[in-house]
């Protein structure tokens, strides 16, 4: 909300500067996010009230005025004018040579079609009070000339840009704004004016409210006689400076009053009004109503409206109706003060997406009291301004809701802030904001009936004027328990074995096109579901890098999956990688992993869809392979594995074994065996062969060649034989290698390569 | 010359079917290829025939059979393409029983790097563990009862709308805060209880510089006996100390926020500019940094505690964001986007 400092100061006497108020109101009550310096910024003085002493034709030119204007000088000044609304005796509103203007733009003494000029006299958009160029500004009579311009009009003026909560609907005006600086600087907030002007008449005014839920208070006052026409400067200017737009007299005090004092209003030309009534219900199924936005809209019975004999004329609390609204021509105006229900408000203003300053302060609970004082200054304003006879008024309330008395133990404040506050400073800031006390406890002003309701929340009170008072401390503790859990600590080692490897860690999004977990509302269609593997993620990430010409591209992700589950998805935590190269380069990362886990892995042959057929191989913890080239163009590695069955499976605790002092028999054997014999088959026949005495096997090489045979191979191990006791004999070692030769020749048919 | 090999008699709807016919049969890329010549070729009949159309009907006739026929080709072309390449593949085996360095030269490569977000993740992990905090993350898909009933958020709450929220079933979303996991843990025991939870939510956001549905989140609950507002407010200067630098000040502003009461917002000073005002802090000397209050009594009463047997506080904070400010980087978009130009600049 864009608050001009000097409203706020009508209603609060402190001498508090703006950045003290916008720093306390910040740390206190709301964020102030600037304050905004408006209007005329160079030396004041050169502005003042004019009174034109002469003024004639241009003697030069057919549109300009030729005036001499007493500036409380010891002489006139010669000034030449393009407007015409203003005759000599007006007082007007005169920038000497020197000013500079709000748009930057410097006057000059000059010469314009041959006469000299000695200054501007002032249209309203010149200083930024307003956008009318229609003519130059005419002032009270009563004015002195030469008095600074300053003191009549608004020249300068700070905003500062509040952004309240939406727990608390007094802030969003200027009234509650200044409580809070009353309370925060001991000021004197300034009571509202219950004065009502005289009654010009008195008149029924027809009201009905069918739906007191929805509208607890009903106020309608009704003004004959009424002058349309556009606002005075200063009203103007506060609603330009409070990023309102001006539109007529009426139509401006229902702003402004909104922004002063945060209950919205409405202004129905009354002779629209079919019967000259007012029905407040539910709207009709199907009923439309077309909004001052010129949209025609569809209704339905969630929807409160104000309507009148026969049809809808307003939506309440959220936008007027087209066909009732007050125009140039309008002379009898029914003002609208109501109060209505916040989730009926917030609820219409979702679901037909039209958000409006009066939604948006009535979807936050409108103090119900409020729509008498807010009426009241309506009525003088539209008095004063339009001219108008006030004689009808109506005020249909449902019963309102009476004042929450809380108890408040100071002693439990203290222990919440963690500061001690003494009890009477406690009442005193409760106090200042209208919690008086009653019966034990405080009554709970009817502004904050909303958000205050229990201790905790009086503590708050108390704790936020307190805020900068709180000391830094810790917790005190008995016990401490920081440590990574197992899960975590293994994250970390995954993480680290990964970028050791050479890959980069990606994060893509949780969806995809297709999944077993369908979002009902999802995002786009390629984002319709939860995704089941992290591979596509990959893929599009290393696309991606490709496309910038990024080579060598290596990713990984450690993410969840998802899978259907009973009432909630059964959630996975997966580890994926793409690497370009091929199969080798995905299964050496895979080891490396394994090696880190602590895990032994066996590789099978497999299929998955995403994978070369031939290339292709699965753990008992998920894929890996070399991608199909059909899913990415060139040559690359890939695997996914479930890290949660990683960890499960990674040991516990690592059993020691004990390492030999002697050294190992080395021996290298190799075997011709059939092709589809695989590698770890033969390893593992050699392991069980052997025994306790072997210490070491790996293969190291593969041959295919003629001398071999046509769907045969060569494979060669290095093993190594040995003993904890002693050095094993080369007649043990022979025997050893025998015991493994005839083993492999039984189960594979395999023959020792001489 | 052509006209010689125009068969008097012909019929296109038979022509149409023998050229499918001939399609189903050819099984490799070649035999698709004179299949294709045979029926859609320069010379073939219903090309010659194209040729000496003269009314309307005839050639819209003879075009859309020229058109089946083209799709037919290019399926069966891609169906015979795709099996010939899959039997190239099946003969390209491998004994995946090897070690990976006997199934290829696998270059060494130069050290990788972690996300930025994990870089973050470490440091919160850390700093917290150092505090005596444990790390918990639940569930990313969560029930409404633990996603919003527990916090506080009223039926009507904006937050609760599609609008604001993915739903994944009519009771459940995917989480918006982390929140529902420290819920999760006050059920499952008592006090003394110091945690950060950490992991991604979900809001729907249209993406642009700022926005991503998807980001992750740090959140702290304390909840002991005797804990007060000035242990969040020292707990949190002491964290953004960590995480900022030594020199920070910590300012705090109150706030609203469903589940804490009393809420309050904290602000760190610039690190760039030392609080004078600059493009980071938007000229305020002072950066966002979250959420934080004392624990709301209601939530207390939720998981079935006395309301005044504790008082907790709980913060919430962005990892995103705070690898933002840490590094300088701007908008939201580089922490998707991957581009190994941009990860290796970090751990």
């Amino acid at each position: 909300m864009k608050v001009p400092l000097s409203w706020l100061r009508e209603y609060v006497r402190t001498d508090a500067t703006a950045e003290e108020i916008a720093h306390r109101l910040s740390i206190s009550t709301a964020e102030v996010n600037g304050i905004e310096r408006r209007g005329v910024t160079s030396d004041l003085s050169l502005f003042r009230v004019g009174q034109v002493l002469d003024a004639g034709k241009h003697p030069n030119a057919d549109r300009l005025q030729l005036t001499k204007v007493d500036v409380g000088e010891d002489r006139p000044y010669q000034i030449v004018c393009g407007a015409w609304n203003f005759s000599a005796g007006a007082k007007v509103a005169v920038a000497l040579p020197g000013a500079t203007l709000p748009n930057g733009l410097t006057l000059e003494r000059r010469k314009l079609r041959g006469e000299v000029s000695e200054g501007m006299i002032l249209a309203e958009d010149e200083v930024d009070l307003g956008t009318d160029h229609e003519g130059i500004m005419v002032l009270a009579d009563s004015l002195e000339p030469g008095t600074p311009l300053s003191e009549v009009l608004p020249l300068v003026e700070d905003v500062l840009d509040i952004e309240a909560t939406g727990n608390r609907p007094d802030l969003f005006s200027i009234y509650g704004l200044a409580r809070e600086v009353a309370a925060l600087f001991d000021g004197e907030l300034v009571p509202l004016d219950a004065t009502e002007p005289p009654r010009g008449g008195d008149e029924p005014v027809d009201v009905q409210v069918d739906d007191p839920v929805g509208a607890p208070r009903y106020v309608g006052r009704l003004f004959r006689d009424v002058t349309i026409a556009p606002s005075p400067v200063w009203l103007k200017a506060r609603l330009r400076n409070s990023g309102v737009r001006a539109i007529s007299n009426v139509v401006d005090v229902t702003n402004y009053v909104m922004l002063a004092l945060g209950n919205p209003l409405h202004v129905f030309d009354h002779d629209t009004l079919h019967g000259g009534r007012i029905v407040v219900r539910r709207a009709a199924s199907g009923e439309t109503l077309r909004t001052l936005d010129g949209t025609m809209r569809e209704l339905t019975p969630a929807d409160l409206v104000i309507a009148d004999a026969d049809r809808a004329v307003a939506l309440a609390g959220i936008m007027g109706g087209e066909e009732t609204e007050v125009s140039d021509a309008t002379t009898n105006v029914l003002l609208e003060a109501a109060n209505f229900e916040p989730v009926t408000i917030l609820r219409s203003s979702e679901r037909l997406s039209l958000r409006t300053e009066g939604s948006n302060r009535w979807e936050k609970g409108v103090d119900p009291h409020l729509a008498g004082p807010a009426a009241t200054l309506a009525t003088r304003l539209i008095v004063d301004l339009a001219g108008a006879r006030w004689t009808g008024a109506v005020d249909v309330q449902a019963e309102l809701p009476q004042p929450a008395v809380i108890e408040l133990r100071p002693e439990r404040t203290n222990a919440v802030l963690g500061l001690d506050v003494p009890p009477d400073e406690q009442a005193a800031v409760l106090g200042k904001l209208g919690f008086d006390r009653a019966n034990g406890g405080f009554r709970v002003p009817s502004w904050r009936a909303r958000d205050v309701t229990r201790e905790i929340d009086l503590v708050e009170e108390v704790g936020r004027f307190e805020l900068e008072r709180i000391p830094f401390t810790l917790p005190e503790r008995d016990v401490s328990f920081g440590r990574l859990t197992r899960w975590q600590r293994l994250r970390r080692v995954v993480e680290d074995v990964l970028v050791g490897c050479g890959y980069y860690e990606a994060y893509t999004p949780s969806f995809a096109a297709d999944g077993d977990v369908r979002l009902p509302e999802p995002l786009s269609s390629e984002a319709a579901a939860l995704r089941t593997g992290l591979i596509d993620g990959l893929v599009g990430a290393a696309r991606a890098n490709v496309a910038v010409g990024t080579s060598g591209v290596a990713l990984f992700e450690i993410a969840r999956v998802y899978r259907a589950g009973g009432e909630l998805p059964n959630e996975r935590w997966h580890i994926g990688g793409i690497v370009e190269g091929g199969f080798a380069d995905a299964k050496w990362a895979v080891e490396q992993l394994y090696e880190a886990l602590k895990i032994d892995a066996t590789y099978d042959r497999a299929s998955e869809p995403v994978l070369h057929p031939g290339k292709a191989a699965r753990t008992a913890h998920g894929w890996l392979g070399e991608l199909h080239p059909r899913v990415l163009e060139g040559t690359w590695g890939a695997f996914e594995l479930d890290l949660d069955a990683l960890i499960d499976a990674s040991p516990e605790t690592i059993a020691y074994a004990e390492v030999s002092p002697y050294p190992e028999v080395r021996q290298d054997l190799a075997f011709v065996v059939d092709e589809d014999v695989p590698a770890a088959a033969l390893v593992d026949a050699i392991r069980e062969a052997a025994g306790a005495a072997l210490h070491h096997i790996e293969p190291f090489d593969e041959y295919r060649g003629e001398q071999i045979g046509a769907g045969r191979r060569s494979l060669a191990f290095r093993v190594g034989f040995g003993s904890n006791e002693r050095t094993l004999t080369d007649e043990e070692a022979s025997e050893l290698r025998a015991r493994i030769v005839s083993a492999l020749g039984e189960r594979f048919g395999a023959e020792l390569r001489g | 010359m052509d006209t010689v090999e125009r068969p008097l008699d012909w019929d296109p709807d038979t022509y149409e079917r023998d050229a499918l016919e001939a399609l189903e049969g050819a099984s490799t890329s070649e035999e698709v290829e004179s299949v294709s010549v045979a029926y859609l070729g320069r010379s073939s009949p219903l090309k010659l025939h194209l040729r000496e159309v003269r009314d309307r009907e005839t050639g819209m006739k003879l075009n859309a059979i020229r058109e089946a026929v083209e799709r037919a080709v290019a399926a069966k072309k891609e169906q015979v393409e795709a099996a010939e390449l899959e039997h190239k593949l099946s003969t390209e085996r491998v004994d995946v029983t090897l070690p990976a360095r006997m199934l290829g030269d696998v270059e060494p490569r130069p050290r990788g790097a972690l996300h930025p977000s994990t870089l973050v993740r470490r440091d919160v992990e850390d700093i917290f563990l150092g505090l005596g905090y444990e790390i918990v993350d639940g569930r990313e898909v969560e029930t409404t009862r633990y996603n919003f009933d527990a916090l506080g958020f009223p039926d009507w709450h904006p937050s609760r709308s599609p609008r604001s929220t993915l739903y994944v079933g009519d009771q459940t979303v995917l989480r918006t805060e982390t929140s529902p996991a420290q819920i999760h843990k006050m059920e499952a025991t008592r006090p003394p209880i110091y945690i950060i939870s950490i992991g991604r939510v979900y809001r729907r956001d249209t993406i642009d510089a700022t926005h991503f549905p998807i980001f992750h989140q740090f959140e702290g609950l304390a909840i002991d006996k005797g804990i007060t507002m000035a242990d969040l407010k020292g707990t949190l200067l002491y964290v953004m100390r960590q995480l900022y630098g030594p020199d920070r000040d910590v300012r705090f502003r109150t706030h609203y926020f469903p589940f804490t009461e009393p809420s309050m917002e904290p602000d760190v000073s610039c690190f760039n500019c030392g609080g004078a005002g600059c493009p980071v802090c938007k000229h305020s000397g002072w950066i966002e940094m979250g959420g934080s209050g004392m624990v709301d009594p209601y939530l207390y009463e939720f998981v079935g505690w006395g309301p005044e047997e504790y008082t907790g506080f709980a913060f919430g904070m962005g990892i995103e964001r705070t690898a933002q400010l840490r590094y300088g980087i701007p908008g939201i978009r580089p922490f998707w986007d991957n581009d190994i130009r941009f990860l290796r600049q970090f751990g």
